[in-house]
């Protein structure tokens, strides 16, 4: 799992996850979403695009954020999801909640993570 | 040509990072079960891995909360158009009929396992010395009496 975290406009920021994203790899992100969070963003894009696998753990950590932002008056939108993430986000009816249009806009100050 | 009948045993410890080790093979033995693959096969192999996945961080992260040494052994049976899982530990048992189904409005952080490997397989649990849960599905037949998933899991 990767994830690339990028500033799209002050208080806007991109969150992609690629690869699988499960119990083995999910703490790596919840560090990041700690540090997100403690910026309290405007809105947050979740891009599940080149998200590949995704366990209940890793579906833990997206509601996390999406609760986390909303929280704090934020926005939260996810899109790009496919194949088995998406199938999963159905299953946990989790699609009626979260998935937004498809993501806008291209990224900068991109900072790239990986494990 | 059909598929021929298989057995894989593997044993190692219960550490999460033996996860993709034992997904993997799992996904290998998901081509035992039918010679041709197809896009149905497909979604079959996904749906195996998946619950599979759930029920090895079940085991780490709960029969076997804070042991690092626990013992796991994972038998695969396959038969054409057929798969069958099952999953031994030594730790705490849990009873699976017990685990409520996630009430998905409040938007739950975590308790989603068991609901998605019931959704996805037929699952037997018997609690002992070890615990032994047997995951299993048919190919050409839904191995739920739960919902459906409507996706291209």
């Amino acid at each position: 799992m990767t994830f690339t975290v990028s500033t799209l406009n002050p208080g806007v920021i991109r969150l992609a996850i690629e690869g699988e994203l499960d119990a083995v790899t999910v703490p790596d992100l919840r560090k990041e979403i700690d540090r997100l969070t403690s910026t309290s963003p405007k809105r947050v894009e979740i891009d599940l695009s080149s998200l590949r696998m995704v366990d209940s753990s890793g579906v833990g950590a997206i509601v996390s954020i999406y609760k986390r932002i909303r929280g704090q008056g934020g926005e939260v939108v996810v899109g790009g999801l496919r194949d088995q993430p998406l199938a999963i986000f159905r299953l946990l009816r989790l699609d009626r909640v979260m998935l937004g249009a498809d993501l806008p806009g291209p990224a900068v100050n991109a900072q790239r993570n990986s494990e | 040509m059909m598929a021929e009948p298989a057995l894989i045993k593997i044993q190692m410890v219960g550490r999460l990072q033996h996860r993709d080790l034992v997904l993997r093979s799992v996904a290998a033995a998901c081509k035992l079960v039918n010679a041709r693959p197809d896009s149905a096969w497909a979604d079959f192999r996904t749906e195996v891995v998946t619950a599979v996945g759930e029920a090895f961080n079940n085991v780490v992260l709960h029969s076997y909360e804070g042991q690092d040494e626990g013992l796991v052994e994972i038998e695969i049976q396959t038969r054409p158009d057929h798969i069958s899982i099952e999953l031994r530990d030594w730790g705490a048992s849990f009873d699976p009929e017990s685990v409520p189904v996630p009430d998905f409005e409040s938007l739950p952080e975590s308790g989603f396992g068991i609901y998605i490997i019931k959704t996805l397989m037929e699952i037997q649990y018997k609690a002992g010395h070890p615990n032994v849960l047997t995951l299993s599905k048919s190919l050409n037949g839904s191995a739920t009496q739960h919902d459906t998933v409507d996706g291209d899991l």
